[in-house]
């Protein structure tokens, strides 16, 4: 039996009033592989992710998550997604712990608490992006690469298959950006997440990336792999 | 002390002021978190249109305020999910509210005193009954916020995050502008419509200065509330003052104080080592 996608547009046409965005794109992204967008600043990049995890609503064409058109999909637990970081940015204090912990909510429903198991699944996750120091501190007083990791740590939290990034690196130091690409080939080789990484810098995903595509005029370019070491991860294309 | 303790008005006053200070503030942390701090004090604005429909057409003017906010926290949610809840619709509905209110008011002959008194709060004015109505109303917003604390807090830190892993946003954020009206409506007998959204406001700001968590943040806000609260009222009996102004001009002091005491520890840990990036 074939294996879905985790995401996949088919023939997508987006427009923010008559203006439009993209026109009759089609990708698709298997279990275990990371698939780089990239593009110019206003190109679409953000728009093309925010289609994809339901965020935005599409003009025309279909888009499925796990072969579920996103309209009716509700296994959100699935979808792990790590916006910019100035959209997460908070007014108030909100600790390390906490930012994680929010990443539960939509899993754990309006009145359920957490379980053994998910306190188990937010131990790991501040284990694996090396938050454990600093855990109880306010997050906007950390790093942008500590900041960073805390919203990856979120979007683990569920345990997703898919894991949507955008623009991961912006204001990341050397160091964190190392730590964020073993975590991501970690993910991606060993746990067979599909992983939609959007960047405007080659730097964060060569070497990781299956696909990398450009996103100009409203299409999706097909872009050169560089340095990518891994084999392809095993997948049944229709 | 004791004296003050033992007087009837005082003690109505007190139940009632420290229940609204206190649990307003659980409220305003999620309204200041997702930058929408107006949202109570354009609430105030729209029950007064409420109280004063009541007092034209003889009903209880905790009634109207509420009908008329419950109403309007729709018509916001609306606004703001259509992207039309820009700063010149809100200011529509909310001196229309007001304007309307005063309209109704004076329609209805009701004295400058009483008017004042719903916008500014009258406390020491209370009856045994209106403290449990502002009490119930307490009840049920404290009830709320703790109930969905965790997917509160998960929209109020990032909507779009929490959207995509399943939160049912558009409900939570309606129940939330649902929570402030009922605030506003509780508020109004004690520190009135117009105050009661700084109680909403300023403890959060306060504690915001000095917390290390959200948690932190709430907990810190709702004992500066409830604190503001007794100091205000005791500054009001003994200085002969406004009680609504003083309890928020005391958190206000507070603020001040945070502030103070927030920047003496940031400049301290810049002196000390940074948490060290790994």
């Amino acid at each position: 039996m074939s294996e879905a996608p985790a995401l996949e547009f088919d023939q997508v046409t987006f427009g923010y009033g008559r203006t439009p965005v993209l026109r009759e794109v089609s990708l698709r992204i298997y279990p275990g592989e990371f698939y780089a967008v990239v593009g110019a600043n206003g190109a679409g990049k953000t728009t093309l992710m925010k289609l994809g995890i339901g965020l935005l609503h599409a003009t025309y064409g279909t888009i499925r998550l796990f072969g579920e058109p996103v309209e009716k999909f509700h296994d959100w637990h699935k979808v792990g997604y790590v916006p910019q970081r100035a959209a997460a940015r908070p007014t108030l204090p909100v600790s390390v712990d906490e930012v994680i912990r929010t990443g539960l909510a939509g899993h754990l429903g309006l009145f359920r608490r957490p379980k053994a198991h998910h306190r188990r699944r937010i131990e790991h996750v501040v284990d694996v992006m090396g938050l454990a120091d600093t855990r109880s501190a306010p997050i906007n007083r950390l790093s942008g690469g500590q900041q960073q990791r805390a919203l990856i740590a979120r979007a683990l939290v569920t345990e997703p298959r898919l894991l949507v990034l955008d623009e991961p690196t912006t204001g990341v130091d050397a160091a964190a950006r190392h730590v964020l690409r073993e975590s991501l080939e970690h993910l991606v080789r060993v746990e067979r997440v599909a992983v939609a990484y959007i960047s405007h810098d080659p730097e964060g995903f060569s070497g990781l990336a299956h696909h990398v595509v450009e996103v100009t005029a409203g299409h999706l370019v097909d872009a050169p792999v560089e340095g990518h070491h891994h084999p392809t991860p095993t997948k049944t294309r229709p | 002390m004791t004296d003050v303790l033992a007087l009837g008005f005082m003690q109505k006053a007190l139940v009632a002021c420290v229940v609204v200070c206190t649990v307003a503030p659980l409220v305003g942390a999620f309204v200041v978190q997702r930058h929408q701090s107006l949202t109570g004090d354009g609430m105030g604005h729209v029950a007064f249109a409420g109280v004063g429909l009541a007092f034209l057409i003889g009903a209880a003017p905790l009634l109207g305020a509420l009908v008329f906010t419950v109403i309007a926290a729709f018509v916001l949610f609306r606004l703001q999910r259509s992207g039309l809840a820009g700063d010149l619709s809100l200011a529509l509905i909310f001196y229309g509210g007001i304007a309307l209110g005063y309209l109704f008011a004076a329609r209805s002959g009701s004295g400058v005193n009483t008017v004042l008194g719903f916008l500014f709060g009258s406390p020491l004015n209370l009856t045994w009954e209106s403290v449990a109505a502002v009490v119930g109303l307490a009840l049920v917003v404290l009830v709320i916020v703790l109930v969905l604390y965790g997917p509160l807090v998960s929209i109020a830190f990032d909507e779009e995050a929490a959207r995509v892993s399943g939160v049912p946003t558009n409900a939570l954020v309606l129940t939330l502008t649902l929570v402030v009206a009922l605030t506003v409506v509780g508020g109004m007998y004690a520190i009135g419509l117009l105050l009661v959204s700084a109680m909403m406001i300023v403890p959060v700001a306060a504690a915001a200065q000095v917390a290390a968590s959200y948690r932190q943040t709430m907990a810190i806000a709702a004992a500066i509330g409830g604190g503001s609260a007794v100091v205000g009222l005791l500054l009001a009996y003994y200085g002969d003052a406004t009680p609504g102004s003083s309890i928020v001009l005391t958190a206000i002091v507070c603020y001040v104080i945070a502030s103070v005491v927030g920047t003496l520890r940031r400049r301290a840990r810049r002196q000390t080592p940074r948490l060290a990036e790994r």
